[in-house]
């Protein structure tokens, strides 16, 4: 049953690297990305992903591998906003032009995304325009998806000009597929429209505005430090006045918080998965919607 | 939140920390005795790297295969570190317990760097999570460490009396190997239950401080350890209490309390347990020393603002803060207006981002959905908000760096003058102490 998310993840990993006859060579730095470029490119591309599928984004260390993917990369797929901030420098070191800021093969995911929680301080001046910081977990809002798969594509046309009919092609037929599926997936979530949570860390405020949730607050209010007395007293006792439903928690955040909060409220758990393989069943970009809000249904339906 | 509720809030931490510092304070004078300080952390990171190859293997960290990994290596450790006794001739225990804690961690990296809650893994280790506890945790604790607790009131005359030999010569090497080992192994166990909880920077607190703070008044070892428990307990109740009040991290903030307590047992002994004589001796330097340390800090920071006013001054800033009296008090007239508007132009903006903020977050839920393009207006809106709130900031910070090249001579210059009488004063009067004191010990 632990082995579960290893062995998913190599199973990622796997799929992602198979196609060898491929022209493009892609490097995303998330399997979310990784599958809309899949999604988009299909055979002409082979994609790999640089931050193993179930663990943190924000924490990952770079290998000395990493420097050789992105060194034979020739489009390069990022979450941007800071989330993957650490893919500056090694696009640095490797020097390879093709996938620097500003070439044409360089697809910055959040381009063009209507962002939420613009709030923190802007980020210096960077090539001519300034980034706001705002929330990076837009790829939880399947809208999105539209946005960014057209971005790859776009990239992906000016790398192969005479594949442009098949690369639209494609991007149109995922479009459509993601449509489809989003109006079942919102039918779905209007069962709990606007119910309350308390999500670990602010990871789901895009999820939140597609689906109509409501999270009222959270657990850990730095990221990695670790909640005060006094921030889950407040908590407990904000919880029963606010209906809180359930606590929100993904895979690789800490356990006891968010379970010692359920206790006390007296309302379940609900693990979710933030990203494409970072749990069992969360195999592909639409799967990891259907898990999420079967996941939250589950939970809300059995009677407390 | 009442005062009731905090109580009953943190009624279970605190039970948990008394549990641990029973059973810690009592390992910690064994630890101080043997001189193997940062045992507790070896022993610990080898139990985390137990743990952690049971979890790559697929075993729940909770089952009864985990427990099983952890005190293998637990065992193991506590055999290296029974045989650092032999080694002792050649190196310094010390550094060999080092090696082992730093070799433990990095393999624990290794083996762990796949697995998604890695990097989690690795921070929980250090901080732990103790103000979670629960009930059926708690009841688990008491049971092992009253248990192990026996078991060395039991073999209280080895134990003890080999802790405090450094050569015991007068025994056979095997019976000495074989009592390090069980007590390392007890140890090791006493650690790895506790790390999960408390994290290894609160384990080592509960371990060394109240030890030490019971060795510093006493010499035998039950009043050391009735000492070591009183402190121990009571910290533990001031630091909870203090991270709920203050809003702090619960673990850092009780290593902090601790940390305090010794400074203060530090402070009683020299000034309160010593003969009448020196204790006034004692006193008189203690306040020489603050002062001085107060007027140099004093002057540093004067020199600081003179030499360098556009710097950050930590001192000033912090008195201005305290008093209210902000650099505005240093401007003409025109300044001051712009300075004044500039900061309240900054709230201004903050409260509207934050009202743009809430707009949108709560059409997330309630009422009709925001379009796209909303969304995207109401970004671009708080990112100009943001701008214009930054270059305000930056005019409230040009304005202070011009009101302070004027306070450096109005302020820092006085300032800096009186800190310096101050410390020329106090050297005079030590300068004749040390004259007079060496005239005495001449004609004596």
């Amino acid at each position: 049953m632990k082995l579960g998310p290893i062995a998913l993840a190599l199973a990622v990993l796997f799929i992602a690297a198979a196609p060898a006859a491929a022209d493009v060579r892609v490097v995303a730095t998330t399997s979310d990305l990784a599958q809309l470029a899949i999604a988009v490119g299909e055979n002409l591309v082979s994609v790999e992903t640089l931050v193993p599928p179930a663990s943190d984004a924000e924490a990952f260390e770079p290998r000395p591998g990493d420097l050789g993917k992105l060194k034979r990369a020739d489009l390069v797929v990022r979450i941007g906003l800071g989330y993957d901030g650490w893919l500056d420098k090694l696009l640095f070191e490797t020097g390879n032009a093709q996938v620097m800021r500003g070439a044409a093969g360089y697809v910055d995911g959040s381009v063009g995304i209507p962002l939420l929680d613009v709030r923190s301080q802007s980020i210096a001046n960077d090539g001519g325009h300034a980034h706001a910081a705002a929330n990076p977990h837009y790829w939880l809002d399947p809208q999105n998806a539209v946005i960014v798969s057209g971005g790859i594509a776009e990239a992906l046309i000016a790398r192969l000009p005479d594949e442009r009919d098949r690369i639209v092609a494609n991007r149109n037929r995922f479009v459509q597929e993601l449509k489809r599926r989003l109006a079942e997936w919102t039918e779905r979530a209007a069962a709990f429209a606007g119910a309350k949570f308390i999500a670990y860390h602010n990871s789901w405020p895009y999820f939140a505005r597609r689906f109509r949730l409501n999270v009222v607050d959270f657990i850990e209010l730095k990221p990695g430090v670790a909640p005060s007395a006094s921030h889950l007293a407040q908590l407990i006792s904000e919880g029963p006045k606010l209906q809180v439903r359930a606590i929100l928690h993904e895979p690789y955040e800490p356990g006891e918080s968010p379970q010692f909060l359920a206790q006390r409220l007296g309302v379940p758990v609900i693990t979710l998965a933030p990203s494409v393989g970072s749990m069992p069943g969360a195999d592909s970009y639409f799967a990891l919607f259907d898990l999420n809000l079967a996941a939250i249904a589950t939970a809300l339906a059995k009677p407390r | 939140m009442t005062a009731a509720d905090a109580l009953t809030f943190l009624l279970m931490p605190f039970a948990a920390c008394v549990a641990f510092v029973l059973i810690h304070a009592y390992f910690g004078v064994q630890v101080l005795r043997r001189n193997v300080i940062f045992a507790d952390l070896a022993l610990a990171q080898l139990s985390a790297l137990g743990a952690t190859v049971a979890f790559a293997l697929g075993y729940a960290p909770t089952s009864a295969a985990g427990f099983g990994y952890a005190f293998l290596f637990t065992a193991i450790g506590a055999a290296l570190l029974a045989l650092t006794r032999g080694l002792g001739a050649f190196v310094s225990k010390e550094a060999l317990v080092g090696i082992l804690y730093v070799v433990a961690a990095a393999v624990t990296v290794l083996v762990i760097d796949r697995s998604p809650q890695g990097a989690e893994h690795v921070k929980k280790m250090l901080s732990g999570n103790i103000l979670t506890v629960s009930g059926a945790e708690l009841a688990k604790f008491a049971a092992l460490y009253a248990a192990i607790g026996a078991f060395h009131w039991l073999a209280r005359g080895p134990l003890i009396s080999l802790a405090g030999e450094r050569d015991p010569a007068s025994r056979a090497l095997p019976t000495v190997l074989l009592w390090d080992f069980v007590f390392f192994v007890s140890f090791g166990l006493v650690v790895a239950s506790s790390v999960t909880t408390a994290g290894v920077l609160l384990v080592f607190s509960f371990l060394i401080v109240p030890a030490v703070i019971g060795s510093i008044f006493a010499n035998n070892i039950g009043p050391i350890l009735a000492i070591a428990w009183l402190v121990g307990i009571a910290t533990s109740a001031v630091g909870l209490v203090a991270s709920f009040w203050l809003d702090l991290p619960t673990g850092a903030t009780l290593v902090a309390t601790f940390a305090l307590a010794l400074v203060l047992a530090g402070l009683i002994k020299a000034l309160l347990f010593v003969p009448r004589e020196q204790r006034r001796r004692t006193r008189r330097a203690a306040m020489q020393i603050g002062a001085a340390l107060l007027l140099a800090i004093t002057l540093g920071s004067s020199l600081w603002l003179i030499i360098n006013p556009h710097a950050d001054q930590p001192l000033l800033a912090a008195f201005e803060h305290m008093t209210g009296l902000g650099p505005a008090r240093f401007l003409n007239a025109s300044n001051r207006a712009v300075f004044e508007s500039a900061s309240r132009d900054t709230v201004r903006f903050e409260t509207q981002i934050e009202a743009l903020n809430a707009r949108e977050r709560a059409a997330r839920y309630e009422g009709a959905p925001l379009p796209d393009d909303e969304v995207r207006r109401v970004g671009s809106y708080q990112q100009t908000f943001n701008e214009m709130a930054q270059g305000e900031r930056f005019v409230q910070q040009v304005l202070r760096g011009k009101a302070r090249e004027r306070e450096r001579w109005l302020v820092g210059a006085p300032a800096g003058l009186l800190a310096l009488a101050g410390l020329v004063l106090l050297g005079i009067s030590w300068w004749r102490a040390y004259c007079k004191s060496s005239r005495t010990a001449r004609s004596a």
